[in-house]
């Protein structure tokens, strides 16, 4: 009851509603990111209090993953890294006219999914979170591992091309400086590199720039989007379809969400693996079924949900969005972890509340606004790539106002460009850059405690089943039986 | 050769070089890894996976599957230019400015990649400039760069 009183001051309902409105704009706009949007707001909060702050950037958080479900169905780019799985059967959808229906049903699983992971945050949290302890540096490498196979396991592709791509993205993660022993790794002596290659710029050439030049060499003749685009809400049938996907979405996206690394991007990925292999017509996929939108992007709010445990009650973030959060808590003054929700209620259960609040004011403001979103799709494609490529390029530099991330981000969008003619996948790239520190880190830590005995990862029982798992994801398509069966994505 | 020997071809080289590199960071042991331990890993995976490529397009080449033109009817000059204009931005939007650089910009998509009316160029690109100023800049306060005369 305090949380709510809390969320429902005039003060804090405000910035719930600029957080989230902020959040699905910057989720919407290809390019800008939750983490962009953060950092850029962050010094306002300054002035308010613990709150306040808190709420406004949890809103952008997950109004973030709203938003970025619109541009990956309106026009095959994601808005966040979560959102990439969503591209494969969401665009399909805004291809078939169906964008309404597409982006109705992500905004309402999202919902369903989000409120049902703030019940988890609220009842399991405190027990979840104990589980969580027991992950040592081999239970994370695991994790990541299985997290590579799975997404490996799902290409379209032969999988020798997906494991390159994430062994490639592993080799860019390196780039930088070394957590442990302070050295610019192949940074070839520019000053820019020695900070490492950013996800967003990468993101952003791989799928942005990349698809808009794939895009401009072809036809831009889209007959496809000159369609009236009829019955933007889902209709009773789309619902039949999705209720399933939205409840195991929440359920995966929820417990992955709470392992470090294993967050919302993991989720939607191993949403859409479920789906897919649990279908009636696994084939379907990627053609534009609406279970390929509506688990992933249940299990990617689902996550969020999740994520919030280890913060608020460890102090530990999962990925660089809490870890802003976590920023934002010590520069006014708090120190989450065990403690908190002792010492500090307000902040926990204001928080918790105001993600209800936000998730209602959420589809409030996207389901009138499925129109306005869809209304994107009829404006004409040469007209439409100057804006997607002008938010692309303001999206990478606004990020450090440093331009060499505008020409990594072009670097990419020719690399993208050259994956896609030689029919290589981007999203094991994307998958092991984000987990590519944190997998080292594990692989070190865990070798530095077993004294280089490479056996650590099987003597521990959580590791060694996680392992065994990913290697069985790995051998299987070698089984000339389950090579006929192995459903795979469209592209 | 197919299209997939040629890219596992130049991977196998991306991946040596990778590991090639590598060596100057120190791998140390595996008790204690240095530096040098994951690029070179890295590197080493994808040699591996390159290899298993190679064969695998090998086997396929056999089977009769040929190199596919990858650029057959395509307008990959747009492509081209759209990739130097934006090496181009990069280069001169701090210089000049956000605002005359967007234009700019904007201005020669509008007009050259896919010919549009001279009023839809200049004030699509006009209304566009300074959308996104104001979106951006006065509202999300991103700093953008204002050139050397101020705007």
């Amino acid at each position: 009851m305090m949380g709510f009183q809390l969320a429902f001051q005039p003060i804090n309902f405000l910035f719930c509603f600029i957080g989230v409105l902020i959040g699905t704009l910057v989720g919407v706009l290809p390019g800008l990111g939750p983490v962009a949007a953060m950092s850029l707001l962050l010094p306002i909060t300054f002035n308010v209090s613990p709150v306040s702050a808190i709420i406004m950037l949890s809103g952008i958080y997950y109004g973030s993953m709203y938003g970025g479900s619109i541009t990956s169905i309106l026009v095959n780019i994601p808005g966040e890294a979560a959102s990439v799985i969503t591209c494969l059967d969401g665009y399909q959808m805004a291809r078939q006219g169906r964008a309404g229906p597409a982006i109705g049903i992500a905004a309402f699983g999202s919902f369903i999914a989000g409120t049902l992971s703030i019940v988890g945050l609220m009842f399991i949290g405190p027990s979840l979170a104990a589980g969580a302890l027991r992950f040592g540096p081999p239970e994370y490498f695991a994790v990541m591992i299985l997290g590579l196979t799975v997404l490996t396991f799902l290409s379209s592709g032969p999988m020798w091309k997906a494991l390159l791509m994430a062994a490639f993205g592993l080799f860019l993660s390196t780039i930088g400086i070394d957590n442990v022993s302070g050295i610019a790794r192949l940074s070839f002596n520019i000053e820019e590199l020695v900070d490492g290659i950013g996800l967003v710029p990468v993101v952003m050439g791989l799928f942005g720039i990349s698809e808009v030049m794939v895009n401009v060499e072809g036809s831009l003749d889209r007959s496809i989007f000159a369609a009236k685009i009829k019955n933007i809400l889902p209709n009773l049938n789309d619902w039949k379809n999705s209720l399933g996907p939205i409840i195991r979405g929440t359920i995966l996206g929820f417990f992955l969400g709470i392992l470090p690394g294993a967050g919302a991007v993991i989720s939607s990925f191993a949403s859409y693996a479920v789906e897919k292999k649990i279908s009636k017509h696994p084939e379907k996929f990627g053609t534009g079924v609406i279970e390929g939108v509506a688990g992933p992007e249940s299990a990617n709010n689902a996550a969020t949900g999740g994520a919030y445990i280890p913060l608020l009650s460890l102090g530990i973030p999962s990925n660089a969005v809490t870890a802003l959060l976590l920023g934002a808590l010590i520069i006014h003054g708090i120190q989450p972890g065990p403690l908190l929700i002792k010492e500090h209620p307000d902040i926990f259960w204001g928080t918790v509340a105001s993600m209800y609040l936000g998730n209602i004011l959420l589809l409030v403001l996207n389901i009138p606004l499925v129109g306005l979103w869809v209304k994107i799709l009829k404006v004409p494609y040469p007209v439409l790539f100057p804006l997607i490529l002008l938010f692309c390029l303001i999206g990478a530099y606004s990020l450090n106002n440093n331009i060499a991330d505008v020409f990594i981000m072009n670097v990419f969008g020719l690399i993208g460009y050259l994956f896609r003619k030689f029919r290589y996948e981007a999203a094991p790239l994307v998958l092991a850059l984000v987990l590519g520190p944190m997998m080292e880190n594990s692989l070190r830590q865990s070798l530095l405690l077993s004294g280089g005995s490479a056996f650590i990862f099987l003597n521990r029982p959580i590791s060694s089943v996680i392992l065994i798992v990913a290697f069985l994801l790995l051998v299987f398509p070698l089984i000339p039986w389950f090579k006929r069966k192995r459903p795979a994505f469209g592209e | 050769m197919n299209n997939d020997q040629v890219s596992s071809g130049i991977w196998f080289f991306i991946g040596l070089t990778i590991c090639l590199l590598s060596l100057q960071y120190r791998l140390g042991t595996l008790s204690s890894p240095g530096p040098g331990f994951m690029p070179f890993l890295s590197g080493l995976a994808i040699g591996l996976f390159s290899m298993v490529g190679f064969i695998h397009a090998t086997i396929r080449r056999n089977k009769g599957e040929v190199w596919t033109s990858l650029l057959k009817e395509l307008h990959w000059e747009k492509a081209l230019t759209i990739l130097i204009l934006l090496f181009i931005y990069g280069l001169l939007l701090r210089p000049i400015g956000f605002i005359l650089c967007t234009l700019f910009f904007i201005g020669f998509l509008l007009r050259v990649t896919v010919p549009q009316r001279w009023l839809l160029v200049t004030g699509g690109s006009l209304l566009i400039t300074l959308t996104s100023y104001l979106v951006f800049e006065v509202l999300l306060k991103a700093q953008l760069p204002k050139g050397f005369w101020g705007f």
